[in-house]
């Protein structure tokens, strides 16, 4: 089974740290491990890595002159070589790095799977950082590789942000199924329960459809539908398994899988109406 | 009664002003005890007088003051770059100018690989290749079974061929950025860092973690050293932990391992843990093994377009370069690295990297004034009189990239910071005309480690194309012969230790089969190193 990844992006101090804490203490019955690619990688709360997850793992800013940044997707290597995989992995990024050069791991190799990328914004600086001469354009960067924005330590939005799916931590809905894979289709005996914060959905696609066909349909779909998981028929007797978070879609061929989808967002923007419209109409 | 033993040499040049010429050298515990002709130890009683090298030149045993350990190991890979180059064994590479030499190369390396075992090759440099593109097809003309992948010299790309591509399960599907796709809708075979990269290196076991710190590596590194005169050498950046303490004593107190060892320490963690890491780390120091440097990245390379440069920026209009470490935590790291008294090496290259690192370490020595701790800007490529001033007012030293001069000046002059700025870059002579102490080198294995080549290098500044970048800043053979001993010796801390023939010193000696100081200036990387002498045992190759 495909190893779902999900990386944390964020300046130094935005509060990534805190985003994993509040994920691990939620009840999402997943097992959770989490790579730790920043300074200050201690302040993962121990006690909820004993009761929830398998381990931390805390790994070097990994920019050598000659091997930038290799031991991180070395030890993603490594979890994938372990006999019990756990069900989702979390990486949080350098404050400094793009969270794209992580993520995109999840789209080339064959035993991952994308869990997109949420970027964590100082409410209170990021209209300064963001603008500064020396950062800035490295800041703004992580905030438009994401998929999803988490806005920290302020109730209002700032200004200088790209248009992306927004959740303020501030308000205390679980961020799992925002961050996570959703259940149930790869493990219907671990349900994700539903939050009334958001509105789920799942449909099934009829046709079978080449890759190309897919991606056209799939870069149609309404916005509002954060997350989308399943499968869909391919035309060689096989699957199309298919992960897509925000704008980013992930497709890698699969085994022979009843097709059908799942998809989560935002319950104030969604509507589960025109989702089904849009699956009628591009994939059936 | 004593052992003393007294080396006869050809010449000694010892870098020691009082006595900068001698053709004895006494040694006696592993140490230097009298330097002069062959009555040197007399008034020690005498020492028995050993020939192995009375006809060769003698140096200060070379020191390298920025190289990586994986510089050894790498060779475990089919080295199928563009310059000569040669392996740990002594073992001559000839640089290979066309992709269909690189072919041929790769061929030769498949019909002695065992079945089944993939094909790695490292070190290829489009820049330099005029014909077409490397890929899979020119690969799979090496082997249609055997996976195959080809390593680029700047680690951030690679190609692969047919066979390794399908383990992944890269093809005409795949839509991915970083996976190169061709005309015809088919993967090229190229691979762009690391995401796209690693699904091949996992399938074909290629670990860059086990190109240091391992045994095989260690000792390959030594080898590397040792070929180019080289007794003392960094490893900067290294991820050297406590359990890897025991195989690093181990090796270095063999009599046999030729080379003193110094590993930085990587900054990967917050300030006050690494701090305490290193102070713990630096209290395992051995006779060769030198731990408790820190080493400290901030931006990328000046050929890559990811130095942090100041106005007016590269001469192509590319956007500045990127921080590998924020500015506010290069504050807070020197800050902490000054107050807990660590040394810092300091990688630079663009100019805003080292104003930046300089207004950090100025706020660091105000906070915790502590003088001869020595910090080392490492690279400092684009450094001006100016900043050279400053950093003697903030007591740094420098470490300046010459070698860049040959390998990228001409690149340097058409791509990225146009003539002037390349003209005045690795300013050894500004450097030194501001009285910054100057070390010169290699970065091994971006090039290949060999002082004699670096000093060269500054004294010549001489580009692969033949032309000369900025003689303003060129320096003669004796300054160029200090950056790469006693210099070198400095931003280490070792001065007092190596780094010069005389007495007190290790007896730490490249020994050489031309004298460095009567060969012309564009001979200085032709002569042949014959090996060292390292505490008195000679390594000869
Ligand atoms: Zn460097
Ligand atoms: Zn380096």
């Amino acid at each position: 089974m495909r190893l779902p990844l999900t990386v944390i992006g964020g300046y130094l101090g935005a509060g990534k740290t805190t985003v994993l804490n509040r994920l691990l203490s939620e009840a999402h019955g997943q097992r959770l491990m989490i790579m730790v690619n920043d300074f200050g990688a201690v302040n993962i709360d121990a006690a909820l890595l004993e009761s929830r997850t398998d381990d931390t793992i805390a790994l070097t800013n990994g920019c050598v002159c000659c091997t930038m940044g290799a031991d991180l997707f070395m030890a993603i290597g490594d979890i994938l070589d372990r006999p019990a995989r756990p069900d989702h992995l979390l990486i949080e990024a350098s404050g400094i790095g793009d969270p794209a050069a992580i993520a995109n791991a999840a789209l080339t190799e064959p035993e991952l799977a994308y869990g997109g990328i949420a970027t964590v914004i100082d409410g209170l600086t990021w209209d300064t950082l963001s603008q500064d001469a020396k950062i800035g354009a490295q800041i703004r960067g992580q905030a438009e590789a994401a998929q999803l924005l988490l806005i920290s330590k302020s109730a209002t939005t700032p200004a200088f942000l790209p248009d992306r799916t927004t959740q303020n931590l501030a308000t205390q809905v679980p961020l799992a199924p925002l961050l996570l894979d959703q259940r149930p289709v790869s493990t219907p005996s671990r349900k994700t329960i539903p939050h009334p914060a958001y509105t789920n959905w799942s449909g099934c696609p009829a046709r079978s459809m080449t890759a190309p066909d897919l991606r056209a349909a799939l870069n149609t779909r309404p916005d509002s539908l954060f997350r989308l998981k399943g499968w869909v028929d391919a035309p060689s007797g096989k699957s199309w398994e298919v992960h897509c978070v925000g704008s980013q879609t992930d497709i890698k061929p699969a085994k022979r899988t009843k097709a059908h989808l799942i998809g989560i967002g935002l319950a104030e923007q969604s509507d589960p109406s025109v989702w089904q419209s849009w699956l009628t109409a591009s994939l059936c | 009664m004593s052992d003393i033993t007294v080396f006869a040499a050809r010449k000694i040049i010892t870098m020691d002003p009082n006595q900068p010429e001698a053709t004895h050298v006494a040694v006696r515990d592993g140490y230097i005890l009298a330097v002069g002709d062959a009555e040197c130890a007399n008034p020690w009683g005498g020492g028995t007088l050993n020939n192995e090298l009375a006809d060769k030149v003698l140096m200060p045993g070379f020191v390298e003051g920025h190289a990586h350990m994986m510089a050894g190991a790498i060779w475990d890979y089919t080295y199928v770059g563009y310059h000569d180059r040669t392996d740990p064994e002594g073992q001559h590479w000839s640089g290979l100018d066309t992709l269909d030499a690189v072919v041929e190369r790769l061929t030769e390396a498949d019909s002695k690989l065992p079945k089944g075992k993939p094909l790695v090759g490292w070190g290829l440099d489009p820049i330099f290749l005029s014909d077409e593109r490397l890929s899979r097809r020119h690969l799979d003309a090496v082997s249609a079974d055997r996976p195959i992948m080809v390593m680029f010299s700047n680690f951030h790309l690679l190609c692969a061929n047919s066979a390794a591509l399908d383990l992944v399960g890269y093809g005409a599907h795949t839509n991915v950025e970083g996976v190169v796709m061709g005309a015809d809708g088919e993967p090229t075979g190229e691979l762009q860092e690391m995401a796209a990269m690693f699904p091949v290196m996992r399938r074909l076991g290629v670990d860059f973690r086990a190109l240091s710190l391992r045994e095989d590596a260690v000792r390959s590194y030594a080898k590397v050293c040792q070929r180019v005169g080289v007794t003392t050498a960094t490893d900067l950046f290294s991820t050297i932990e406590e359990s890897d303490i025991g195989l690093l004593h181990r090796i270095t107190a063999d009599r046999d391992f030729p080379l003193r060892l110094v590993p930085a320490l990587g900054t990967t963690e917050a300030p006050e843990a690494n701090a305490a890491k290193a102070l713990a780390l630096r209290e395992q120091s051995t006779e060769k093994l030198r731990l408790g440097a820190i080493k400290l990245m901030t931006d990328g390379s000046i050929q890559g377009w990811t130095a942090r440069v100041r106005w007016p920026g590269y001469i192509g209009g590319q956007p500045n370069g990127i921080w590998n470490t924020a500015p506010d935590m290069i504050h807070a790291l020197c800050l902490e690295m000054q107050r807990a008294g660590l040394p810092m090496h300091i990688h630079v290259n663009g100019d805003e990297a080292s104003e930046v690192v300089m207004d950090a370490l100025a706020e660091a020595k105000a906070a915790h004034p502590r003088p001869g701790l020595r910090h080392v800007l490492q690279h400092a490529q684009m450094m001006d009189a100016p900043q050279f001033a400053r950093a003697r007012e903030l007591d740094l030293c420098v470490n300046l990239f010459a070698n860049h001069i040959w390998y990228f000046g001409d690149q340097h002059v058409a791509q990225t910071i146009g003539p002037d700025r390349a003209a005045s870059m690795d300013g050894c002579r500004a450097a030194l005309d501001a009285g910054v102490n100057l070390a010169i080198h290699s970065d091994a294995p971006v090039t290949p480690m060999g002082p004699l080549f670096t000093a060269w290098c500054a004294v010549n500044r001489q580009t692969m194309s033949g032309q000369t970048l900025g003689a303003a800043q060129r320096l003669s053979v004796q300054e160029a012969l200090y950056a790469i001993t006693l210099g070198a010796a400095f931003t280490l801390g070792m001065d007092h230790e190596i780094g010069s023939i005389e007495t007190r010193k290790r007896a730490d000696f490249a020994v050489l089969g031309a004298d460095p100081t009567q060969t012309t200036p564009e001979t200085l990387c032709d002569i042949p190193v014959h090996g060292t002498v390292l505490g008195g045992t000679v390594h000869l190759l």
